[in-house]
């Protein structure tokens, strides 16, 4: 499925990268993950819920963008309909491997940023006209490469604190299962299960001290964002009521 | 208020002493504006039995209810999932002969009697491959949950099997640590009774005086205050129950990663039966019998056969013989005195019964605990009047296991046929049973310790025949027997679709944890 490479300014020299959006490049999904560093842009148009990955079990935050698999209600051909697009969806073909997966905490993991060869995003020979270049002809980041690398520090640094901060929730018992029954226009009814929330009334009787940690660690503002969000579902009823 | 209860003493640190701590503490914390004290006294001399590592399902909310998580458990406890008993060669002695006593209900069981349509259906599946998904589960070694499930809730129902040395170090730790159960360590030196003939306090050597207002013996076989103080006789059920011996081993896995058996394997043998009891890094096995129809060495040499090992190599494995002295006492709360645990009483390691004993018993005291003295007596004889009622009814259970045997090999399997040896209230529902399958009804539901679904799996696991109900059954009964049969069906496949193997899921557990929700 994926032909996963480090990257390299010699065998890479070439290569471009197209940037559109569409169905071709997988972004037919009515799940994506998100980290906790942009909710602030997120939870203005997406309802965002916490996940369990059903590999291990553990929570992640997923941005909700349709009703069922295969279904993006943003996605109108090559046209993303919101303001913000989440980080995982424009980090492709891009993500960063570990040379040393298995360091400890302080010990240099040796990360670099890889490439999945297989992706329709790649065209290895840089013959199409669309595209980015990744490097100019001496070798040196194009400012294209710069940016995907600054997303990617984002998003690493990102997974790194949601995890943090879904730990602090689950420990303090503050997720709770989301209850989303919708109706749809068409009459049909639909309840969602594995999805989870805040659970709101937990977090306004937490002691002092846990409150404070939060706030000092931004997980406050984080919490009431995600809270907030489940509002979002009723416009992604109205996207789908459109259609 | 007169003569308030604000302490409890629990004499003994195994894990029947632990739990009972836990159970108590927890439900005082919870409910009690200033809870009732609860301090353990452990002799740091008198080791555990530390056999017992089989429970039933109940242990879940036991656990859950003392504010304990699961995944710590199963991380420190070197637990393993139990999905119910394999019964191998119990009912012809044949080698490739079994039936299973699994913990999922049979379909629809609350109000519908599948029974009835499986004996009426001239079907050659096993009554428990008919009726439920989980012998198809244990036989393909699949997990009763996935990593996604949350801590104590279950895709198909399951209990435990566990280190119970590690069980009560791990009770020990929490117990102190998060419901502030003051922990003493000293040897009890005699014990001071008050003018009313009450226990006021356990005399030790390190502590001095510890007093209390109620006493729990869970002091083991010994029974150090109900048997040895108070001197309440003990009810001996041999002439019921023939097993007084156990050897017992534990033996490593061939590899790190072989498969851990989802359910307990219990395999007949010529005078008694075989445990088999997968944990995480090794397996607990023993022999049990009848030393009057059987001699050690025989015994010794049939665990080695079972383990397909020579003697010499078991020697090496180190094989612990525990007698057993199957009864319980006469009664077990007497004056401010309870037992709990072996000290009530232990009949045979046969359907796990210790350890849910020990729960209940923990939980009826808890949930009973007298106020004052003076209520003390009447929640007393409520308490001794349920335990007798409960243990009848699980000799009773052990027993339909030997009874329904159809070995005439050896003395033992006859000899537990005879009629003198089985009660009389075993003998009445066999008659009954002979008309009509096992319902909810022939039990008193509130306190029973064994569903009607137990009686089932194992009546007819082993063969036995209920006459088909005389009066036909109805073509919407038929409809709805059917429509359940499928339901079933259903079920299985989308288990063994969506679960993984026992090991895969407790790796993933050792490393990722459950979640809470």
């Amino acid at each position: 499925m994926s032909n996963t490479v480090a990257l390299n300014n010699e065998s890479h020299r070439n290569l471009k990268v197209m940037t559109k959006r569409g169905a071709a490049f997988g972004e037919l999904t009515h799940l994506v993950p998100v980290v906790a560093n942009e909710l602030r842009n997120l939870v203005l148009e997406y309802p965002v819920c916490i996940t369990k990955d059903p590999k291990n079990g553990q929570f992640s935050l997923c941005a909700l963008l349709g009703f069922e698999p295969g279904e993006n209600l943003f996605l109108h051909g090559d046209n993303w309909d919101a303001q913000y697009v989440p980080m995982h969806i424009r980090r492709q073909p891009f993500m960063v491997g570990y040379r040393n997966p298995e360091a400890g905490p302080g010990e240099d993991k040796g990360a670099v940023i890889t490439l999945d060869m297989d992706s329709p995003r790649v065209n290895r020979d840089g013959s199409s006209a669309d595209g980015m270049r990744l490097f100019d002809d001496e070798g040196s980041n194009t400012p294209f490469m710069n940016e995907v690398s600054d997303l990617l520090g984002q998003l690493m640094g990102g997974m790194e604190s949601t995890t943090a901060f879904l730990k602090f929730l689950a420990d303090n018992d503050l997720i709770e299962p989301a209850h989303i029954n919708v109706q749809f226009a068409s009459g049909e009814q639909k309840r969602y299960e594995g999805l989870y929330t805040v659970n709101d009334e937990k977090l306004q009787q937490l002691e002092a001290d846990k409150l404070v940690y939060m706030h000092q660690h931004g997980y406050l503002q984080a919490a009431y964002w995600l809270s907030a969000s489940m509002g979002q579902v009723r416009k992604l009823i109205q996207r789908k009521n459109q259609l | 208020m007169s003569d308030p209860i604000n302490s409890v003493v629990i004499l003994g640190g195994g894990t029947a002493g632990w739990i009972t701590a836990g159970t108590l503490a927890a439900r005082f914390n919870r409910e009690q504006e200033e809870p009732v004290r609860v301090t353990l006294v452990e002799s740091p001399n008198v080791p555990t039995i530390g056999v017992g590592e089989g429970t039933w399902p109940t242990m879940r909310s036991t656990l859950k209810k003392m504010g304990v998580r699961e995944t710590e458990f199963i991380r420190e406890c070197n637990v393993g999932f139990k999905q119910g008993a394999k019964f191998a060669r119990w009912t012809t002695g044949a080698d490739d002969e079994f039936y299973y006593h699994p913990l999922v209900q049979p379909e629809g069981f609350h109000n519908h009697n599948l029974a009835t349509h499986w004996l009426g259906g001239n079907t050659s599946e096993s009554f428990s491959n008919a009726v439920c998904p989980q012998e198809a589960l244990c036989e393909h070694n699949r997990a009763p949950k996935q990593i996604g499930t949350p801590e104590y809730a279950a895709v198909a129902n399951y209990a435990y099997h566990l280190d119970a040395g590690k069980f009560a170090g791990f009770l020990q730790r929490h117990c102190t640590e998060n419901l502030d159960v003051r922990h003493i360590l000293a040897d009890v030196t005699g014990i001071e009774e008050s003018e009313t003939g009450d226990i006021a306090a356990l005399r030790t050597e390190a502590h001095g005086k510890v007093s209390g207002d109620l006493f729990v013996d869970c002091s083991g076989f010994g029974s150090r205050l109900l048997g040895g103080h108070y001197k309440v006789p003990f009810r001996s059920c041999k002439d019921v129950l023939f097993i007084d011996s156990a050897l017992a081993v534990q033996v490593p896995y061939e590899r790190e990663d072989s498969p851990i058996a989802t359910h307990t394997i219990s395999t007949a043998q010529n005078a008694g039966w075989v445990w088999d009891i997968g944990l995480q890094s090794r397996r607990g096995v023993g022999h049990v019998f009848s030393s009057a129809h059987t001699s050690d060495s025989a015994a010794y040499g049939e665990l080695a056969r079972y383990l397909k090992v020579s003697e010499g190599e078991l020697d090496r494995l180190g094989v612990r013989k525990i007698p057993i002295v199957p009864g319980h006492r006469e009664k077990f709360w007497h004056r401010n005195c309870v037992a709990i645990g072996l000290s009530a009483g232990f009949l045979e390691p046969l359907e796990a019964s210790a350890l849910v004993l020990v729960e209940i018993s923990a939980n009826m005291l808890a949930e009973q605990f007298p106020a004052s003295r003076a209520a003390m007596d009447v929640v007393a004889r409520r308490f001794n009047e349920t335990f007798l009622y409960r243990w009848d009814r699980i000799i009773d259970f052990l027993k339909l296991h030997y009874v329904l045997t159809k070995r005439t090999d050896s003395r033992f399997w006859i000899d537990n046929c005879d009629p003198a040896t089985i009660p009389d209230s075993l003998q009445e529902l066999l008659t009954l049973w002979r008309y009509q399958p096992p319902w909810h009804d022939d039990f008193d539901r509130a306190v029973e310790v064994f569903p009607a679904a137990s009686y089932q799996y194992v009546l007819y696991g082993m063969g036995f025949e209920t006459q088909p109900a005389v009066h036909g059954v109805s073509r919407a009964s038929l409809e709805q027997a059917g429509q359940l049969f499928q339901q079933k069906c259903k079920a299985t496949q989308q288990m063994l679709e969506g679960l993984e193997t026992h090991r895969d899921l407790i790796n993933k557990i050792c490393r990722h944890g459950l979640q809470k929700i």
